[in-house]
């Protein structure tokens, strides 16, 4: 379920599976919750200016502790350290979850790179400038210049980290 | 029986009116191509490929024989690039050095007609609607391959002047490869043609007249061949033409599908230098070195990386 959940997300599931999962995720709660955390995990990777959460469920479940907190605490360090063994299990899980996911995001986004990687050598200046001068070469004959015009050659100076290091 | 009329009369007036819409379509990137040399106009786009972003300003001026366009990077290293009388000149490492001239080069349109058929062939190319870019309305047309060799294109155009405002590759995934798009843009009117006289500090700048290039590029049969190449593609040019820093000339063949193109270099190696093999991109436009029996084969276009793998190995000496 959660692997459909995701695949769904990377829209990579045809529409009437993905209609028949979102029909699961409106019934199923624990679907709906899972749904609802891969996409806070998502905003979080993408790191907006805000992040929401939805936090009522959290709200009234502290509203219910405080409640009975009128009772004498009797189980108060057996308590503490079962909440810690629980959260610290719940943020490494959720850091599983986010590693697992960077580790399914990244050769996706990046087909380049991992294209590179099979092959790779380091570029020296030298090759670099070389390359530039296959870029130009081309980009004089390229289509994109008619409609960029100019623009187009951006490519062929675009700055890029490895010369920064130079 | 009458009813089989209406409704056929019915599919042929919608066929009609699909490739009407395909040729309205096609007139905007006529249009667009137009523009792009007939418009005077000055503003600053951004480039976006990656995860990097980069600004740059812009500056296209028409002067009675020729064109004028200045290209000025506005984040990092000073990078400039300038074209005028069909000359390009890139500023680097502190001087201007002439890095191509554009002999080989037909005037415009260079857009072919029958390029643009060949674009309906291989794109379904359809009108997504209007949009605003940078203050200005834009008709957005989108040309989808109907193969996976070939990237997604979308295109805002103004609605006016037909000037290009903003321009995406996509993936076949949908992911945006590398983008273009003016934030700030001023066409035609009053625009500061200062650029176009030579100033003091320009003429400070050591012009470097590079030997390689003062050699006329000529139209030219090899006897190279890469069968590989996606349908739809032509061959548009096959020059020998001399590199910087290389010994032996180098042979270069264009292909264009009228939205990409695919140029195949094929050159002998040369034993002093290291020539690096592999896969490197820069937004869309990917290129791959391979040395096969003795010659570097190098190919680079606005192609998806297969499309570019797949094209190299399939070079081959035909014979002259």
């Amino acid at each position: 379920m959660k692997n459909n959940i995701s695949t769904m997300m990377d829209g990579e599931l045809f529409e009437d599976e993905a209609d028949a999962l979102l029909d699961v995720i409106k019934r199923d709660a624990s679907a709906h919750r899972d749904w609802a955390t891969y996409h806070l995990i998502g905003d979080v990777l993408r790191q907006p200016e805000y992040v929401r959460k939805d936090i009522s469920a959290g709200v009234r479940e502290r509203m219910k502790n405080e409640a009975t907190v009128l009772a004498p605490r009797t189980r108060g360090l057996t308590q503490k350290v079962r909440n810690i063994a629980l959260s610290a299990a719940a943020s490494l899980m959720a850091l599983g979850v986010v590693t697992w996911m960077s580790v399914q995001i990244t050769p996706e986004t990046n087909p380049q790179l991992a294209l590179q990687q099979s092959n790779i050598r380091p570029v020296s200046m030298k090759a670099q400038a070389k390359s530039n001068d296959y870029l130009m070469a081309h980009q004089e004959f390229s289509p994109s210049n008619d409609m960029n015009g100019g623009a187009s050659y951006i490519r062929t100076v675009a700055y890029s980290p490895e010369e920064k290091a130079q | 029986m009458r009813r089989w009329f209406v409704c056929c009369g019915l599919l042929l007036t919608i066929s009609q009116a699909y490739a009407l819409e395909g040729q309205a379509n096609l007139n905007w990137l006529k249009t667009a191509a137009f523009a792009g040399h007939q418009t005077e106009y000055t503003g600053i786009f951004v480039y976006q490929y990656g995860n990097r972003l980069e600004t740059s300003k812009i500056t296209h001026l028409i002067e009675a024989d020729s064109e004028y366009e200045k290209l000025e990077s506005l984040d990092g290293p000073k990078r400039e690039i300038v074209r005028h009388h069909g000359q390009v000149w890139c500023y680097l490492n502190h001087k201007m050095v002439q890095v191509d001239s554009q002999q080989g080069r037909g005037g415009f349109p260079s857009l072919l007609s029958d390029e643009l058929s060949a674009l309906n062939q291989n794109y379904i190319i359809s009108d997504v609607g209007q949009g605003t870019v940078a203050g200005y309305n834009a008709q957005i047309v989108l040309f989808k391959p109907k193969d996976d060799l070939r990237y997604t294109h979308k295109l805002w155009v103004n609605t006016d002047t037909g000037l290009l405002l903003k321009a995406t590759v996509l993936s076949e995934r949908g992911q945006v490869v590398e983008q273009y798009a003016f934030t700030q843009l001023k066409i035609g009117g009053d625009l500061d043609r200062s650029s176009l006289v030579p100033s003091k500090s320009a003429a400070k700048v050591q012009v470097e007249a590079p030997k390689a290039n003062s050699a006329r590029v000529a139209m030219y049969k090899s006897g190279w061949v890469a069968d590989a190449i996606p349908v739809g593609f032509t061959k548009m040019t096959e020059v020998q033409r001399p590199m910087p820093g290389k010994h032996a000339p180098v042979t270069q063949i264009v292909y264009s599908d009228g939205l990409s193109a695919i140029s195949v270099f094929i050159e002998p190696v040369d034993s002093d230098e290291d020539d690096v093999e592999g896969m490197s991109s820069r937004g869309a436009v990917h290129m791959y070195h391979k040395v096969v029996d003795k010659n570097l084969y190098t190919v680079v276009g606005e192609v998806p990386p297969r499309t570019v793998m797949r094209v190299l190995d399939s070079i081959r000496y035909n014979g002259k």
